[in-house]
């Protein structure tokens, strides 16, 4: 008999008697659904924390002080950021001074972080112009009242191109709107995107006195080793700060790939572990499946008598039934991928990471729903098969 | 000489019940030609099952020798009594024993399957049976949407429908009121006059009287 020929049969016996079919392949149903939203849900948390985490700029090292003095003032310095920048490994040094200050355009105000930095911010945090121009070296040594804004805060103050040029008020001081930064998105737990950047001597002479600044970023070259690079600047930091061998060091350096590839662990780990504990599941369907199987071999002891009277073979009796609980699992699998990945888009679309879509997960989950289907299949198959027929007829 | 549809020489079947030996057939020889209808006569527990069981190529013979259609019997493995019951035997069954859930023209074509026979073909020659023994308006019908005599009739298109060297008819009456029993044996000999061979086993003597010729089985011999 070809598989055709068996599938049909098996079909046509599924559909006398529907309702338990339903009922036996909801257990695959479960297990694979799961399985699938499960991996779903994991990959799109993984892909999700990789592009917050990429947009927040690459090869970046950040600095930051340890201690912090009652006035505000830490051990990092402007001069700190510049001797950094002069090693070979470092394609660009943004030292930050940043505060919290109320800002007023127009009618509008709000509440925000100023950020005082250089020209090379844009590039270290990895942010674009939208309008206008970013701060420039000129506008940074000089000190100048100028002002570029997140996107969030332009929207904020209801500031758009046409405002370019004109006057806002950052803690009641006038600065001259030059710029208005592309928006980043990303859900973390800060707004990237809402925050006000002026040359850094700006801040530093009317907000935060003193010389200090809370961060220095660091976008290492594409080419360099991080973790070199990070060694050679804890080294230079040492040095310029005169901390001897034993010291604690006043400063830490926070590598954003280590993050990035924690998170990915953790939540590679979790995916997995999701994915085997909805595998048990399936399992447990697959069970069921056997013994709907077994009930079903002995219900129909007769019908595999009559069969094997007029002319089947012991294994076309098998393949009859292994196809049955093949097609049972196929489906069920089916099925089941069509639920998961429903599920696992509608929570995509909630969590507001969008649908991430594997084949390879569901090539598995199909592979998985026919092995379940063989493994638990063969033995009420075999069953079926070793019937005798004399005795098989006599069953009532 | 034609080959006989049917050949046993000395055949003996022997139960083993734990110690005992239970000996159900105790060397028989019976010959059958082609175009024969015989009836295989006796009490329950002459042996009659068994016989029927040899017969039907579903039971193999403790002792002797038994060629159906020129075919050793003796020396065929599960899967080649099965290929010979699919080519050479046809089964009535007393219980009719239809595909439960199935309709008519399924369960006639359902031997074909195991023949390798493509589906177009099956459906075909399942129809013409049917046709054949007056059916053609039930195709469609669920054995229990069926009377006893028509599921019968059914069990004898499917057996037909093979085209087999031998119809093996089992207490074919015994579940059917007396006058649809009284179809079956007249769709028998009508069978017997278009050139088939029959074999029927009964207790009944009236039903075997209908056959040219009678077997009588007591305690596993045949009687004179």
């Amino acid at each position: 008999m070809s598989a055709l020929e068996l599938f049909r049969l098996a079909l046509s016996r599924l559909r006398t008697s529907r309702l338990r079919a339903a009922l036996t392949m909801l257990g695959v149903i479960i297990g694979v659904a799961s399985v699938v939203a499960l991996v779903g849900v994991g990959q799109g948390t993984t892909s999700n924390i990789t592009t917050s985490l990429a947009s927040l700029g690459t090869n970046l090292l950040t600095v930051s002080p340890t201690t912090q003095d009652s006035d505000g003032s830490t051990s990092l310095s402007r001069n700190d950021a510049d001797a950094i920048g002069e090693l070979a490994s470092v394609a660009g040094v943004a030292p930050e001074a940043s505060t919290s200050l109320t800002v007023h355009a127009g009618d509008e105000s709000t509440d925000t972080t100023i950020v005082g930095t250089t020209a090379e911010y844009a590039t270290v945090r990895a942010y674009d112009v939208w309008q206008g121009t970013f701060l420039t070296d000129v506008s940074v040594d000089h000190e100048l009242r100028v002002a570029v804004l997140g996107a969030s805060t332009a929207e904020t103050l209801e500031l758009d191109a046409d405002d370019l040029g004109t006057e806002i008020s950052i803690g009641g001081i006038p600065f001259t709107l030059i710029g208005i930064l592309q928006p980043k998105g990303g859900a973390s737990f800060q707004d990237p995107d809402d925050q006000v950047v002026v040359p850094i001597g700006t801040v530093q002479k009317y907000f935060v006195g003193g010389d200090s600044v809370r961060s220095i970023g660091i976008s290492v070259e594409p080419t360099a080793d991080m973790t070199a690079t990070n060694a050679e600047i804890t080294a230079l930091l040492r040095d310029r700060h005169e901390l001897a061998a034993a010291d604690d060091p006043d400063f830490d350096i926070f590598d954003q790939t280590q993050l990035l590839d924690a998170a990915s662990s953790i939540s590679g780990t979790l995916t997995l572990l999701l994915g085997g504990i909805a595998s048990i599941s399936l399992v447990v369907g697959g069970i069921g499946i056997m013994n709907i199987m077994l009930v079903s071999v002995r219900e129909r002891t007769r019908e595999i008598g009559i069969r094997k009277a007029i002319g089947a073979r012991g294994r076309d009796i098998l393949a009859q039934f292994l196809v049955e609980a093949l097609t049972l699992s196929l489906l069920g699998g089916l099925i089941g991928i069509a639920v998961g990945l429903g599920v696992s888009a509608l929570i995509g679309q909630i969590a507001g990471w969008g649908f991430a879509f594997d084949p390879s997960t569901l090539v598995a989950a199909v592979l998985f729903s026919l092995l379940v289907g063989v493994v638990f299949g063969v033995w009420p198959a075999r069953q079926a098969a070793r019937l005798d027929p004399i005795s098989a007829l006599r069953y009532e | 000489m034609t080959v006989p549809i049917i050949s046993l020489e000395r055949v003996s079947r022997v139960y083993d019940m734990g110690r005992v030996a239970v000996p159900a057939l105790d060397d028989v020889s019976l010959g059958v030609q082609p175009g024969e209808f015989v009836a295989i006569v006796g009490p329950s527990g002459s042996g009659k099952s068994t016989m029927m069981n040899i017969l039907g190529c579903l039971d193999r013979p403790t002792q002797g020798a038994y060629r159906l259609a020129g075919a050793a019997v003796a020396k065929l493995d599960d899967d080649g009594l099965a290929r010979l019951r699919s080519r050479s035997i046809g089964f009535v069954f007393q219980s009719y024993n239809l595909l439960p859930r199935t309709t008519a023209l399924e369960n006639v074509a359902a031997p074909l399957l195991y023949q390798g026979v493509g589906r177009a073909e099956r459906v075909r020659r399942a129809r013409a049976a049917l046709e054949r023994l007056g059916l053609g308006d039930r195709v469609d019908h669920e054995p229990t949407e069926l009377s006893g005599g028509q599921q019968q009739r059914v069990a004898v298109a499917r057996a037909l429908v093979t085209d087999p060297a031998l119809i093996l008819a089992d207490e074919p009456t015994g579940n059917l009121d007396s006058h649809a029993g009284a179809e079956v044996i007249s769709l028998l000999r009508e069978l017997h006059g278009a050139g088939r061979t029959i074999v029927l086993i009964t207790h009944d003597p009236d039903v075997a009287s209908s056959a040219d010729r009678q077997v009588h089985l007591l305690d596993g011999r045949i009687a004179a």
